[in-house]
């Protein structure tokens, strides 16, 4: 350790920062750098973003039929989406697991504010990542011959916006819960088992209720309007409610 | 620069702080004592807005914590050196702090070398020792070189020479016109760092003052080659002296006083000092 006694000996503080807040553009950007700051977070966000790329080679190699653009986006897209949840719950709940959040809300303690950044840069993180996915599944499914680009575009657009929503999500459930393994596991639980049983027993509610199907009708084209509102549902659901328990949460 | 208000915390029927109230000024290092349990950790998360009171309040420069526009500015803090994701490096924590706050990247590099972490500083912190941790801990609190330092246990896991580095750097921020409030269990290092004192015991704060005024006794404390005789001509002199082992403590009275007797006397001393208490005895006292 250097000695103290090097340091000049100017009155505290030596160096006065301005007294204002720190720009809600800077704690997004900052958001986004956490996220992407640990080997967990990378490995999540890689995987998410570059397997499809081989499920698409595999299928187009296995099938004789290539799928059409809007049915293969709304496959992978929905599958990457679980990982983009899990990217959204880390995002918040990771905070409150490694007990990082301290840090955060001392150095920020409008919680609020915080959780908005939250929110905006993993609906970026989850909108880039699933950019990507629609980029390298075109890209794959190009060599091949025979692909149907119908709807295209639109699945392209749908996949984007549906991958961000789904990672606002998963950080309203991680800010929520506040326990990263109790959030990962109770949503999967909700979404893989959950929603199964009720899409088998009642299909008219599972329709409007499953926030993945609502994706996949999306992407594909089979619907607009209602898997727009199921989406936007689970989306204001979550998010507030990761709001209200953040702001009244102690950190003892 | 910080002034708590009649600050209380209770849980259900529990009050794990009860009232507390001190104000401290720049220029002073205080010590905030207490056992296990007595409030000091939840007293600080007060006053640092990680727990909301029950009643009353704190001011960081007249201003409560969440008013704060860019509380890291005003205050440092190192209230859970274990609370980093042990995924990240060293410099990307500081780091990302530094980007919060406002403070220019190299700052970082500075403060890295001055807990002695430089060369630890690219490695994840997972594989950081308690002192480690304790050390970027110390180091993320001093990033905007702040006027206020609150820091729970800061000597945690430091070895000797990072003790005294540490009451050095303390002292030094005080001469600055730093505000430090620091608790600790390690009263010897406390009574060695420390202006000031608050004790606090069962949630209440049991003494507030300077720690010279806090730990005079009344009178001396006197060894000599015929202990029996010297107390002998003590007490007819009209002194109240009590006997601890080797020692007499004589009740009232000055150096002079005491002087005077033994060279009347012909008695030789060996030792003779105030009879101020040890912290030790102090803590014990006021939280029993």
């Amino acid at each position: 350790m250097t000695a103290v006694i090097d340091r000049p000996a100017a009155v505290l503080p030596s160096r006065p920062l301005p007294d204002r807040r720190p720009p809600l553009a800077r704690l997004v950007g900052l958001e986004i750098r956490k996220s992407l700051s640990t080997r967990s977070g990378i490995a999540l966000a890689g995987a998410a973003a570059v397997l499809p790329a081989g499920a698409v080679a595999l299928m187009m190699a296995l099938n004789d039929t290539p799928p059409n653009a809007a049915t293969m986006l709304a496959l992978l897209g929905t599958l990457v989406s679980m990982l983009l949840i899990a990217v959204g719950v880390l995002s918040t709940a990771g905070e409150w697991t490694h007990g990082t959040v301290q840090t955060t809300f001392l150095a920020v303690p409008r919680r609020g504010r915080v959780l908005a950044a939250k929110y905006v840069g993993a609906a970026l993180l989850g909108a880039a990542i699933s950019a990507v996915v629609v980029g390298s599944t075109f890209a794959v499914a190009a060599i091949g011959a025979d692909f149907s680009w119908t709807g295209a575009g639109a699945a392209a657009v749908a996949t984007v916006a549906a991958g961000a929503a789904l990672t606002v999500v998963g950080a309203g459930i991680g800010a929520a819960i506040g326990n990263a393994p109790a959030a990962l596991t109770g949503t999967y639980l909700v979404l893989l088992v959950g929603m199964t049983v009720l899409n088998g027993a009642k299909p008219t509610w599972g329709k409007h209720v499953d926030p993945l199907a609502a994706m996949f009708d999306l992407v594909e084209g089979d619907a607009t309007g209602r898997p727009i509102a199921v989406l936007a549902g689970w989306l204001v659901v979550s998010a507030i409610a990761g709001i209200a328990v953040t702001r009244r949460r102690e950190i003892s | 620069m910080i002034t708590v208000t009649g600050l209380t915390k209770r849980y259900a029927d529990n009050t794990v702080v009860d009232d507390v109230s001190f104000a401290l000024e720049p220029g002073t290092v205080t010590g905030f004592l207490g056992p296990n349990g007595a409030g000091k950790t939840t007293t600080m998360r007060m006053i640092t807005g990680l727990v909301a009171p029950t009643a009353g309040e704190a001011r960081i420069g007249g201003r409560r914590w969440v008013d704060l526009p860019n509380p890291a500015a005003v205050a440092g803090t190192l209230l859970d050196a274990g609370a980093v994701h042990p995924g990240r490096t060293g410099r990307t924590h500081l780091a990302i702090l530094a980007a919060t706050i406002g403070v220019p990247t190299r700052r970082v590099d500075e403060l890295l070398d001055l807990v002695g972490l430089d060369d630890a500083g690219r490695r994840r912190i997972g594989g950081y020792s308690l002192g480690m941790r304790q050390r970027l801990g110390i180091a993320a609190a001093l990033l905007a070189d702040p006027p206020v330092l609150i820091l729970d246990e800061p000597a945690n896991g430091l070895d000797p020479e990072g003790i005294r580095w540490m009451r050095e750097l303390l002292r030094e921020r005080a001469d600055r016109g730093g505000t430090v409030l620091l608790s600790s269990h390690l009263l010897g290092e406390v009574e060695h760092t420390v202006d000031r004192l608050v004790v606090i015991g069962a949630g209440k704060v049991v003494a507030d003052g300077p720690i010279g005024a806090l730990l005079a006794g009344d009178g001396m404390r006197v060894r000599a080659v015929d202990a029996g005789a010297l107390a002998g001509s003590l007490r007819g002199a009209g002194l109240t002296v009590s006997v601890e082992g080797p020692a007499l403590t004589v009740a009232g009275a000055t150096a002079e006083q005491v002087g005077r007797i033994a060279a009347a006397g012909g008695h030789v001393l060996t030792d003779l000092r105030p009879a101020d208490r040890g912290l030790e005895d102090l803590f014990f006292q006021l939280t029993a």
